[in-house]
């Protein structure tokens, strides 16, 4: 099919498609003034049930707990696919510089460059930690800080140099730190059951509202995401920057 | 101990395990520990089935259930059908598993990872009762799957892996889009407290819309025309067991998630819209036409192999779109007799790619006359597919073509051709691979440019183990018993009542063993129909194997009426990601037309 | 009564689709697949706004009606399908431009075309 065909093909659905999708979006509530239901009941009664104070993380861990447990695993899915599909004769070598362009004369790294990364490495890794904690507080939670604790690590890169972030951040250890992220989360939903409640019933102490170890079964679930998502993240990155790389003459 | 969960819960778990183990596990301990998890699952599944006979069971997650008249948690609920679906998916991995012993040499677990989580992925998706969770297994099998594709990494299966990955995400996203319109509607993502909401109104173009994004999202994975256009790309590339999944068990689930959410969700969509009824109808209908006469042109064997996947899925669309329990029977009696005989096919092809190094029809002529247990295999699958009265299929496609034959008397006859062409081309290619008949080129498409082929060395009658079982079981499971039982359950299965009734009460959802029966179906369309059908697929393989015997003006007049179309189907089938959107954008407006049709 | 931002939710939709049909760049067909996505964000997001509420979190305003976190919590989920599905088409490119040192859709592999 030429181009040309391909389009008036795609314009003659989007004649009758557009009519149709118009009439069926303002079918909607009024934008700003729906009432959910379900929603309200959240807010109502999040706080009392289980001492936490994000509704959006009572609705991720708690309430529709199991839904996350397979998006963790389409993250966890997608790395694997990722690992697998990028695989070639690389081994642990390190010594080259991935992402080089031909011809493009070398800039050494600048102090000020080492410096900043090595001043925000660590309050990055910090502050993903603090979201991951907070994250039945305070927006967060263990997808977010997980992908700031990739960045932090990132940042080693940014200032040690290739060679030296994989020596720091090694793939067995991201590997299985992708595991137990996940495997936290498996387990954890298995404990209730084996007490005889249901899968992820969260049948921990709830602590105090506002407190750091509050929610009971909620901050576990966090870490364990946390802790999958920055390995997930990590071997990604790893991956890619792997792919650019020149093999060394050592490495077959 | 409640044995749902776990049945999710194992498969992710044994994959999580196998991750970390990767660096330390022995070789082939990957390959036994996958193959006996997927047998657990299998059994904790029929186990599941057979205890929700009488009665269906909801199980809440992390315990919260209705609060304030409100659907909080998310709910399975297990039946005898969705757990027997799961079972028999489980069932599919376990052949497969052992089909694959030695096949992933060189990738560590990660294929092993990844299969199992399809597993739970199609696991949870057959037992859940929550329509966002639904999504996600939806997309967490789909994540795998597009993963697996493209093993290989040769050209071919990277193509095949993009524009399967590229239609699939659109799809997922038009899915997203329908729970996001249906949640704006009902403020529920339970399936009976959608169903409860929607119930005793009319269709209005918001709840219309909401099902058309959801059901495209659906047909999309079952390939059916105009959606079909990656089925043929993705497992023709993809290695031979995943190929086994795909075309045996991840088209025609999606099918059964269509049942699910049409009895539980839309239950009233028979009376709303009769015109989009007729359209799916007409769209099964086209697509086992279609994938019949695309199976003709092919000489990549399990290109073919796909292409009458599309086929066969056709004939199971037809069957769910009847609306009715016994439809919905013949569709998953035709499910399981389907998925044995196509992935015992693929596996067949399997054998062909590690013991001759190469797929290729033509340059296989008379090549495997070494491997006749495989030929054989290769002509019971064929006519099995054709419609020989014997087995699963035909019993799913009697119920089937029963189904609509009052309404469409048309029907029938179309896709006992359809079911004809795919068996004949299947024929032909035993006829020419196994026995050397045929001429060398039959003005077929392009084959692969270079022979492909697929870790050889593995030993073959470990391979025939579970291409002769699945064989065994296709033939055996058949009769009025069956016939029988699967009915009753599938008439428990579209009680949008006690569905409701069961998740959102508590009630029993037991089932008052009907006393009027059910509509056994009536006398066969025409008793003679599937022979004639055999016979039509043994005419095919035999014109095409014997073209240059024919009389030179027949010859050239059939290539006069065949040349053009042959030639249309390739061009359609090409491979451009683009044309398939743009076909994506015409399935939507068909299905949005037809329900603004009076 | 405003509909303002469904509708732009579907005209996202449509100029992704549209990008997905023309592109003749399979990086830019990810973005346009992006854009797709943003749209079933924006459709979500947008159901679930309720004008004048503040949000679903109670850490620093005392709890009572917000906006819908339901929603929030299904966008999370849409998120991480995005960031999974992106990284699986980026992995497949990447090879396939190694392998067939182009990176438009329309040109096949010779068997193909």
């Amino acid at each position: 099919m030429s181009r040309t065909a391909r389009l008036v093909l795609f314009f003659a659905a989007l004649l009758v498609a557009v009519p149709l999708g118009i009439l069926g979006l303002i079918g909607l509530p009024s934008f700003g003034h729906h009432v959910s239901t379900y929603g309200d009941v959240v807010d109502a009664m999040g706080t009392d049930l289980r001492h936490v104070t994000n509704m959006v993380a009572l609705v991720t861990f708690d309430v529709r707990g199991f839904d996350t447990l397979g998006e963790e695993f389409i993250l966890f899915s997608a790395v694997t696919g990722v690992t697998m599909l990028l695989r070639g004769d690389r081994g642990e070598g390190t010594s080259a510089d991935p992402v080089r362009i031909p011809h493009r004369r070398r800039e050494g790294r600048s102090e000020a460059v080492t410096g900043t990364a090595r001043w925000l490495g660590p309050m990055t890794l910090l502050f993903g930690i603090y979201v991951t904690l907070h994250g039945q507080l305070t927006p967060g939670g263990g997808f977010q800080g997980g992908s700031i604790i990739a960045a932090a690590t990132l940042l080693i890169y940014l200032g040690e140099g290739y060679p030296a972030w994989r020596k720091i951040v090694r793939s067995v250890l991201l590997d299985l730190s992708e595991a137990a992220g996940v495997g936290i989360y498996l387990v954890a939903g298995l404990v209730p059951l084996l007490a005889g409640a249901t899968y992820l019933e969260n049948i921990l102490p709830l602590g105090e509202v506002g407190s750091l170890l509050s929610g009971g079964l909620i901050p576990i679930l966090n870490a364990g995401v946390a802790l999958a998502v920055a390995g997930g993240f990590c071997s990604i990155a790893i991956e890619f920057l792997e792919e650019t790389r020149e093999p060394n003459e050592d490495e077959t | 101990m409640n044995l749902i969960p776990v049945a999710v819960i194992v498969p992710l778990l044994a994959a999580a395990l196998l991750l970390a183990l990767e660096k330390v596990l022995p070789k082939r301990l990957a390959d036994g520990f996958a193959l006996l998890v997927a047998i657990f699952v299998a059994g904790l599944c029929l186990v599941i089935s057979l205890e929700t006979l009488d009665q269906p069971e909801a199980y809440w997650f992390g315990g919260w259930r209705i609060q304030n008249g409100v659907v909080l948690g998310i709910a399975f609920v297990a039946d005898p059908v969705g757990a027997g679906v799961a079972a028999f998916a489980a069932i599919l991995f376990s052949g497969t598993f052992l089909f694959a012993w030695g096949f992933f040499g060189d990738t560590g677990t990660r294929f092993h990872v990844l299969m199992l989580v399809l597993l739970a992925a199609m696991v949870g998706f057959c037992l859940t009762g929550d329509l966002f969770s639904f999504f996600v297994f939806f997309e967490l099998m789909s994540v795998t799957a597009f993963a697996l594709t493209a093993y290989k990494l040769e050209s071919a299966s990277l193509e095949g892996a993009l524009s399967f990955t590229v239609v699939n995400t659109i799809g997922s996203f038009l899915m997203l889009a329908g729970i996001g319109l249906l949640y704006g509607r009902t403020d529920a993502l339970n399936l009976a407290a959608i169903g409860g909401a929607l119930d005793g109104h009319q269709a209005d173009a918001l709840v219309a819309m909401a099902l058309v994004l959801i059901l495209a999202a659906l047909l999309i994975k079952a390939a059916a025309a105009p959606f079909h256009f990656w089925l043929a790309d993705a497992h023709a590339v993809a290695p031979t067991p995943v190929s086994v999944i795909f075309s045996g068990i991840m088209v025609s689930i999606a099918l059964f998630g269509a049942a699910r959410l049409i009895w539980t969700a839309f239950a009233p969509l028979d009376q709303v819209a009769p015109a989009f009824r007729d359209l799916l109808l007409y769209l099964g209908t086209f697509s086992s036409l279609l994938g019949g006469l695309a199976c003709l042109i092919q000489r990549h064997v399990k290109r073919l192999l796909a292409f009458s996947t599309i086929s066969h899925v056709g004939i199971m669309l037809v069957g769910l779109a009847a609306l009715t329990a016994p439809g919905l029977a013949g569709m998953l009696i035709y499910l399981v007799g389907h998925g044995l005989v196509k992935g015992a096919l693929f596996m067949g092809a399997g054998i062909l790619m590690a013991e001759c190094q190469d797929i290729d029809e033509i340059r296989l002529r008379g090549r495997a006359k070494h491997l006749p247990l495989t030929g054989l295999t290769f002509a019971a699958g064929a006519l099995l597919l054709a419609g020989l009265p014997l087995g699963a299929i035909h019993e799913g496609h009697h119920l089937i073509s029963a189904a609509v034959e009052a309404q469409h008397p048309w029907i029938p006859l179309a896709l006992a051709l359809g079911s004809a062409l795919t068996g004949g081309a299947v024929l032909r290619a035993t006829g020419r691979i196994f026995l050397g008949l045929g001429p060398a080129s039959n003005g077929e498409a392009e084959g692969p440019g270079k022979p492909e082929h697929e870790t050889p060395g593995r030993p073959v009658w470990l391979m025939l183990i579970p291409i002769l079982s699945f064989f065994a079981v296709a033939c055996l499971a058949q009769g009025p018993a069956v016939t029988d039982t699967v009915l009753d359950l599938a008439q428990g299965f579209a009680d949008h009542d006690a569905y409701g009734q069961l998740v959102l009460e508590g009630g029993s959802g037991a089932r008052e063993p009907s006393s009027e029966g059910h509509a056994a179906p009536e006398a066969p369309s025409s008793p003679i129909l599937p022979w004639v059908s055999v016979l039509l697929a043994l005419l095919v393989a035999g014109l095409q194997l014997l073209r240059e015997r024919l009389p030179a003006p027949l010859v050239w007049l059939s290539s006069l009426v065949l040349r053009p179309v042959f030639q249309g189907l390739d061009r359609l089938h090409n491979g451009r990601i683009g044309d398939y959107a743009a076909w994506l954008a015409i399935g939507l407006a068909l299905l949005g037309g037809a329900f603004v049709l009076p | 009564m405003s509909v303002l931002p469904y509708l732009i939710a579907g005209w996202l939709f449509v100029i992704g689709l549209y990008g997905v049909v023309s592109s003749r760049n399979y990086m830019h067909l990810i973005g346009c697949l992006t854009v797709i996505q943003s749209s079933t964000y924006v459709l979500l997001l947008a159901i679930g706004y309720h004008e004048g509420r503040p949000a679903p979190i109670f850490s620093d305003h005392p709890s009572g009606p917000a906006v819908d976190p339901v929603v929030q919590a299904l966008v999370l989920t849409d998120v991480v399908v995005g960031a999974a599905v992106s990284a699986l088409l980026l992995t497949l490119v990447l090879q396939l431009k190694k392998r067939r040192g182009t990176l438009d859709p329309d040109e096949l592999s010779p068997e193909r075309d």
